[in-house]
């Protein structure tokens, strides 16, 4: 008996390891060059916002696993938090970080005016969906996570409203919570999305639906799990699945006039103590692991070969991204609007 | 013995005399420059960024000039007089009485309810939010659910999205600052003055009226103050509670502020300063009215540890007494431990959906919860320790009046706790990142952060202490002989300890249930459980936050509890003392 016991947890750990070496894919050269150079560089600080804890903490192990010997230290906080210390780290000349993943553009923007990030190709960006490919002509920054905005419900309401003009018939009134775009950044770009494409009658209309404004759209599950409200706006697709499927009573609906999709970016400091190790792990978050584990944790997938988890893929969502450019100005007129109708 | 000549005797006078003046001097220096790494300096920046535009980096009066000007940015400081207000004074009417009643009554339950009053202290005031969603949120709240289901009525009883609903939620959260004050200057209070009161005729009113309360009013107004500011600087409770009203605070619109693109941090600075000159004059209001009167209550004479009978009043007082232990522990708790508690708390608890996984997963299986909870444990107790004695030695300046210009250095000490944390992070950040001061990503920086930030609590609480202690005493020992240093360590410090303890845990517990002064300047190894708590929360991930929080508040209640044996052995073993000198 406790002979079997040990035979199976050995063979159990073979099996393991196998599997564990079957879904490592062995390193390219160039890879193995920037591997050497991370290596002697010995550690690196990643500064991101993108991802919660739990899914940025295993995509960090599994780089430790395929890339011993650099020393991963992982500041996971708000992304407006980990850009607002990157710029405090640069007025002050102590940058630490190596490299920075956060749900703003504009925070790259801003960074390559005054030079403080530095341009590479990533090796492994072929996979890539082909339109984050190239975001920045001068490649400064690059896609590093995808979010989708989405309508969330809760499973007593067998009917959920089907697209975003839908939210504003009567039976919804009293019945839905959002975030506000003045604290969240993905509320911000639904509400840039939305005066596009339908201009700020849509926030009149919203408002006479009395929507109970939270802070972060997360707080859209709260209220539904709780009951407080049974219909979220501008809700987090990839949280409100992950909750779906822990077995909360909470589904999501892709609204038929677009997901509003919100491209997280990165980028390694031009000052980063250990630029190669930053570039690695960027080189790390197009792989097939990394694109994988996403995929477990219900998030986009960064490559066009490992779907989302319910076999969704980008181009089976129809989905809507705010244009580029002017778009600081678009989201200060948006929080502006939003509070002159809403709160 | 030897006779000394007369101008050896002079020689070893002068030497001791410049010896006194050495080491006072030394202390003296030595606790200045102190203060100016802690506070001074970070508080310079602060100063500094105020008066520096966010988007060119150019000097600038303009930050001044936009709060003026923009209703949009006076409305938030109103709002928060409002709350801090009503906080101060809705903590002071229930703190007062409870303290009394668990002083010195024979209230039933006192041990327990002193407990559950500090655990209300503990938990992050975002969970106490958290908690008060869940029990009384106008469809959903369990509270509501249940008086619809007995009444059948349409209305809800509650509404937790409200000025008075957040009033309430800070106010039972603040409680303990108020209890605490209170019921040790209660404790260290002679009984014999009260009884003099009673001997001569006056009833238990009359007694309270004109000496319990009057001898307590230092601890009272100190930790009406501290209320105030507590309104004044809590994030969490208006986030949850109030934003989705549309009524905007301080604190929370400076998250605005730092959600802007590029973020204001200097505009926030600006902002911050209409509550330093707030602050300002109530500490100024409070020496008003205490003046110069004297209030030592503590003598040489021991003193008895006799309670005042409730008699019939027992129950009434029970319910009274029992109010924040129900509103602030119990309820939110069950809460909180029913998600903890949970698979999927969207799911509520059914025998299907319960696990001890989140616990698991905190204590062993995860590596990041252990390291913050270690260095929870160790940076608030290093820095509840070193607050201690900066207070203690400012406070026994100030109030012993030993320099000129005593006054100064307590109003500098007063400063930071009013500043909202995350403005405090930016001044420590810019303080202490660059040569010759670079303590970033070090447990120093992070410590130095708690220190400054809850020095005015450590020193209010020796203040209040002090003013109970006769200097008689002091003099006692300095006239046959004693320095002031060996007086201080061991005449003053002994008839403080069971308040410093009572001190120290005031410190001890905010500084671990702090989160927004440590957001700058956490680094991936140095840090502490509320910054994992609010990522967790960010994420959505409650019942991790639920596990967290319970963990949190036993750990603080296991150090609270060893903290209160220790006090209790030191009191022991003084009336032990008092009563074999009595005796010989």
């Amino acid at each position: 008996m406790t002979m079997l016991n040990r035979r199976h947890v050995l063979m159990a750990g073979a099996a393991g390891l196998v599997a564990t070496a079957w879904r490592i894919s062995p390193a390219s050269a160039a890879d193995d060059v920037l591997y050497a150079a991370a290596k002697k560089e010995g550690a690196l600080n990643l500064y991101w916002g993108s991802y919660e804890q739990k899914t940025i903490e295993d995509i960090r192990d599994a780089f430790k696993a395929k890339y011993p010997g650099i020393e991963v230290n992982l500041l996971r906080q708000a992304s407006q938090t980990v850009y607002t210390r990157l710029r405090l780290e640069i007025q002050n000349d102590a940058v630490q970080c190596d490299s920075l993943g956060t749900t703003n553009l504009l925070h790259y923007q801003e960074l390559k005016k005054i030079n403080a990030i530095q341009a590479f190709e990533p090796s492994n960006a072929g996979m890539l969906p082909a339109a984050f490919r190239t975001l920045d002509p001068d490649n400064t920054y690059h896609v590093g996570a995808i979010s989708l905005t989405t309508i969330n419900q809760s499973s007593k309401v067998t009917e959920p409203p089907k697209s975003w003009q839908a939210l504003l018939d009567a039976p919804w009134a009293g019945k839905i919570t959002t975030g506000s775009p003045a604290y969240s950044g993905d509320v911000a770009s639904w509400v840039v999305a939305i005066r596009k494409k339908y201009g700020d009658d849509y926030l009149k209309a919203f408002a006479k639906q009395k929507p109970k404004v939270g802070q972060s759209n997360v707080d859209t599950v709260t209220d539904i799990l709780s009951g407080e409200r049974t219909v979220g706006s501008g809700a987090p697709f990839s949280y409100s699945l992950a909750q779906k499927v822990a077995g909360n009573p909470i589904d999501v609906t892709i609204p038929e006039d677009d997901a509003i999709l919100n491209l997280g970016l990165t980028a390694v400091p031009t000052k980063a103590p250990h630029p190669n190790a930053g570039k690695l792990f960027t080189d790390f978050l197009y792989s097939v692991e990394v694109s994988q584990i996403l995929s477990r944790n219900f998030w986009p997938t960064l490559r066009t070969d490992v779907p989302w988890a319910e076999g969704r893929t980008l181009e089976s969502v129809k989905w809507y991204r705010n244009p580029v450019d002017n778009l600081a100005a678009e989201v200060a007129e948006g929080i502006a609007k939003w509070k002159e109708y809403i709160v | 013995m030897v006779p000394q000549s007369p101008s050896k005797a002079a020689g070893a006078a002068a030497l001791g005399y410049w010896r006194h003046h050495a080491v006072r001097g030394l202390v003296f220096v030595a606790l200045l420059a102190v203060l100016a790494l802690l506070v001074v300096h970070p508080l310079g920046w602060i100063v500094f960024n105020s008066l520096h535009d966010d988007d060119t980096g150019r000097w600038t009066l303009n930050n001044y000039g936009q709060i003026l000007r923009s209703a949009s940015l006076i409305a938030p400081l109103l709002n928060s007089l409002l709350l801090a207000t009503a906080v101060a004074v809705l903590s002071t009417l229930i703190g007062v009485p409870l303290a009394w009643l668990v002083a010195r009554t024979d209230l039933p339950g006192r041990g327990l309810i002193r407990v559950l009053t500090l655990a209300a202290f503990v938990t992050p005031s975002f969970i106490g939010a958290l908690g008060w969603i869940l029990l009384a949120a106008p469809n959903s709240g369990w509270l509501n659910v249940g008086w619809r289901w007995i009444t059948g009525a349409e209305n809800a009883l509650l509404d937790i999205y409200t000025m008075a609903g957040t009033v309430f939620v800070c106010a039972i959260y603040t409680v303990p600052y108020t209890f605490t004050m209170v019921s040790s200057a209660l404790e260290e209070m002679p009984v014999e003055l009260e009884d003099a009161a009673t001997t001569l005729g006056s009833g238990l009113l009359r007694t309270m009226r004109s000496v319990t309360i009057p001898l307590v009013m230092p601890a009272v107004l100190v930790s009406f103050i501290l209320s105030f500011i507590q309104g004044m600087t809590l994030f969490g409770v208006p986030a949850f509670l109030l934003t989705p009203g549309g009524t905007l605070v301080v604190t929370t619109k400076l998250a605005e502020f730092y959600q802007l693109f590029p973020p204001a941090l200097f505009l926030s600075a600006a902002y911050c300063m209409p509550l330093i000159a707030i602050t300002g004059a109530l500490f100024y209001a409070r020496r008003r009215i205490l003046g110069r009167r004297q209030f030592t209550t503590i003598g040489g004479k021991g003193r008895a540890g006799r309670r005042i009978r409730l008699g019939g009043w027992r129950v009434p007082a029970l319910a009274f007494a029992l109010i924040v232990p129900m509103t602030a522990v119990i309820l939110p708790y069950i809460a909180i431990v029913l998600v903890s508690l949970s698979r999927a708390w969207g799911r509520g608890p059914v025998p299907s959906n319960l696990t001890f996984h989140w616990y698991r997963w905190a204590i062993i299986e995860n590596g990041e919860t252990q390291r913050a909870i270690v260095n929870s444990l160790l940076y608030a107790g290093l820095a509840a320790s070193f607050c201690m004695l900066i207070g203690i030695l400012v406070a026994y300046i100030v109030e012993r009046r030993l320099v000129r210009g005593a006054s100064l250095i307590a109003a500098l000490v007063t400063i930071p706790i009013i500043i909202p944390g995350i403005v405090l992070s930016v001044g420590f950040f810019s303080a202490y990142t660059r040569p010759p001061l670079n303590f970033y990503g070090t447990a120093t920086i992070i410590i130095a952060a708690f220190v400054a930030t809850f020095l005015p609590i450590a020193y209010s609480q020796a203040g209040s202490i002090l003013k109970g202690i006769s200097p008689d005493l002091e003099r006692a020992a300095r006239s046959v002989g004693a320095s002031e240093g060996r007086t201080f360590a061991s005449i003053t410090v002994p008839l403080m300890r069971g308040g410093l303890v009572a001190g120290w845990l005031l410190v001890f517990i905010p500084i671990m249930r702090e989160l927004s002064v440590a957001i700058f300047l956490v680094s991936p190894k140095t840090n502490v459980m509320t910054t994992l708590i609010y990522n967790y929360k960010d994420g959505g991930n409650y019942e991790a936050v639920c596990a967290a929080s319970t963990l949190l508040l036993f750990g603080t209640l296991l150090v609270v509890l060893l903290a209160r044996v220790v006090a209790e052995g030191t009191a022991k073993r003084r009336r032990n003392a008092t009563s074999l000198g009595a005796a010989t």
